[in-house]
């Protein structure tokens, strides 16, 4: 018989701990940018592996083989300590949504609040990294990062809210399941709140309307630029881990979590689910142009905070 | 085959550095990445920091007020490090040879390891050149 401890240390590392999370933002790397170049009718990764699908894999090997670079001027500890930091929040963020099974590796009453926190967190992180790099381009970058957050992070905490005032529980498991049993899916009661969702996340993940910190035509690579080798390695496969994050995040509050009839491994309703938020994310980013910084924040706080408010509005009525 | 030279071979990341092209050649380094010609195939991505890439590519011939900016870009590259010179300027001056203010091409300034000549160098040379580069790198 194994002990309890060593299934509950294998399930963190590999199912549906670290070893799942990382293939799945590979793939998800993967299945991003085939969909970007088949809508530019481009095919997009093709050499590495069957259909180029392990083009990210390569990516990630070849950045930790490389030299990794400190800049004289940046500040030493903070720029080698910022990237590690990042993933490991982003991870921790994921381990409290379900993935893999009904519920999350970890989860409370009250986990919803904490996953917005980490979420902003992973902002300010992004901040302190840009900074400690001291770079011009950096620094611009690093304070972009932070308007961009003024902008979407009140609309998105206040949709996430709307799935908890009804489901009556303030935890990401137990707003999924609840979504399940009782048959009452958001996506269709709360439409605004998903939309809202879905073009807050785009923003966190710094995708592309909302590119601004890493806007390559005016600020080099912004936020990054200072990064190589194994710390951009991190960083990159923090960016794939956030867009599961996103996916799984939809997945849970609105579209009901990796749960589903027939008896079929929760976790195929979860691949299924969340690669079809995925595959909205990627085509907003291939059918929009990078906004300016204005019209994000002016959007954000014209439109997508009354609309987020109306949301609200309408679930306490009764209506969602 | 060894993990890391695969891995390299498969993904050699970009940075465009222009050291006085008459922007012939520019327009075709552009050309080869757009849908038409798609070198994202072979895992081609432009980057925007030095940095981040590992191939410099480098049109036109370098004069002498960008050759100490092309040696700091080359510098802050992490390396390995590869260097193409696209277009017949940038292997040896082309049309501008002997004039008073070149180095008369790339390779007098750095390293380079793919010559791509043409006026303008075609997308389909430069696709070539990068397809020998990546036999070179995976070698
Ligand atoms: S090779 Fe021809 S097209 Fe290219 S930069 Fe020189 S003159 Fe211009």
């Amino acid at each position: 018989m194994v002990p309890a401890e060593i299934i509950e240390f294998l399930s963190v590392l590999i199912y549906p701990g670290f070893i799942f999370i990382f293939t799945l933002a590979f793939f998800y790397e993967w299945v991003d940018r085939k969909f970007v170049a088949r809508l530019q009718n481009r095919y997009g990764p093709l050499y590495a592996g069957p259909g180029g699908i392990l083009q990210p894999f390569a990516d990630f090997i070849k950045l930790l083989a490389k030299e990794d670079i400190t800049p004289r001027a940046a500040d030493k500890t903070t720029f080698r300590v910022t990237p590690i930091l990042m993933l490991a929040l982003a991870l921790s963020t994921l381990f409290f949504i379900p993935t893999a099974y009904t519920t999350a590796v970890s989860w409370f009453e009250g986990d919803l609040i904490f996953v917005t926190f980490l979420v902003s967190i992973l902002v300010l992180i992004t901040l302190i990294a840009a900074w400690s790099s001291t770079s011009t381009f950096s620094t611009v970058g690093g304070i972009r990062v932070v308007l961009q957050m003024l902008g979407f992070e009140i609309p998105m905490t206040i949709v996430m809210v709307g799935p908890a005032i009804v489901s009556k529980t303030l935890s990401i498991t137990n707003i999924a399941l609840w979504q399940y049993t009782t048959g009452h899916y958001f996506a269709i009661y709360q439409p605004i709140g998903l939309i809202v969702l879905i073009i807050c996340l785009l923003a966190e993940i710094k995708k592309a309307p909302f590119d601004i910190p890493e806007a390559e035509s005016e600020l080099a690579a912004g936020w990054i630029t200072e990064f190589s080798g194994r710390k951009l390695a991190l960083i990159r496969l923090t960016t794939d881990v956030e867009l599961i994050l996103a996916g799984a995040l939809v997945t849970a509050l609105f579209l009901g979590g990796p749960t589903g009839p027939f008896g079929i491994p929760s976790v195929i309703f979860f691949l299924i689910k969340t690669t079809g938020v995925i595959l909205v994310i990627s085509n907003l980013r291939a059918l929009f142009a990078r906004f300016r910084i204005d019209q994000m924040l002016g959007g954000f706080w014209k439109y997508l905070v009354p609309l987020a408010l109306l949301q609200i509005i309408l679930v306490t009525l009764g209506v969602g | 085959m060894n993990v890391v030279k695969w891995a390299r071979s498969k993904s050699p990341w970009i940075i465009h550095f222009n050291t006085g092209s008459c922007n012939g050649c520019d327009i075709e380094v552009v050309a080869a990445l757009t849908p038409k010609f798609d070198l994202e195939r072979f895992g081609v991505l432009l980057k925007g920091s030095p940095r981040h890439a590992d191939v410099i590519v480098v049109t036109g011939p370098v004069t002498n007020q960008v050759k100490e900016r092309l040696k700091r870009v080359y510098e802050q590259m992490p390396s390995p490090k590869f260097v193409m010179a696209i277009g017949t300027c940038a292997c040896s001056g082309g049309v501008f040879k002997d004039c008073y203010n070149l180095c008369q091409g790339v390779d007098k300034v750095i390293p380079v390891d793919i010559y791509v000549p043409g006026c303008a160098a075609s997308p389909e040379a430069i696709i070539d050149g990068a397809a020998k580069l990546l036999k070179k790198i995976s070698g």
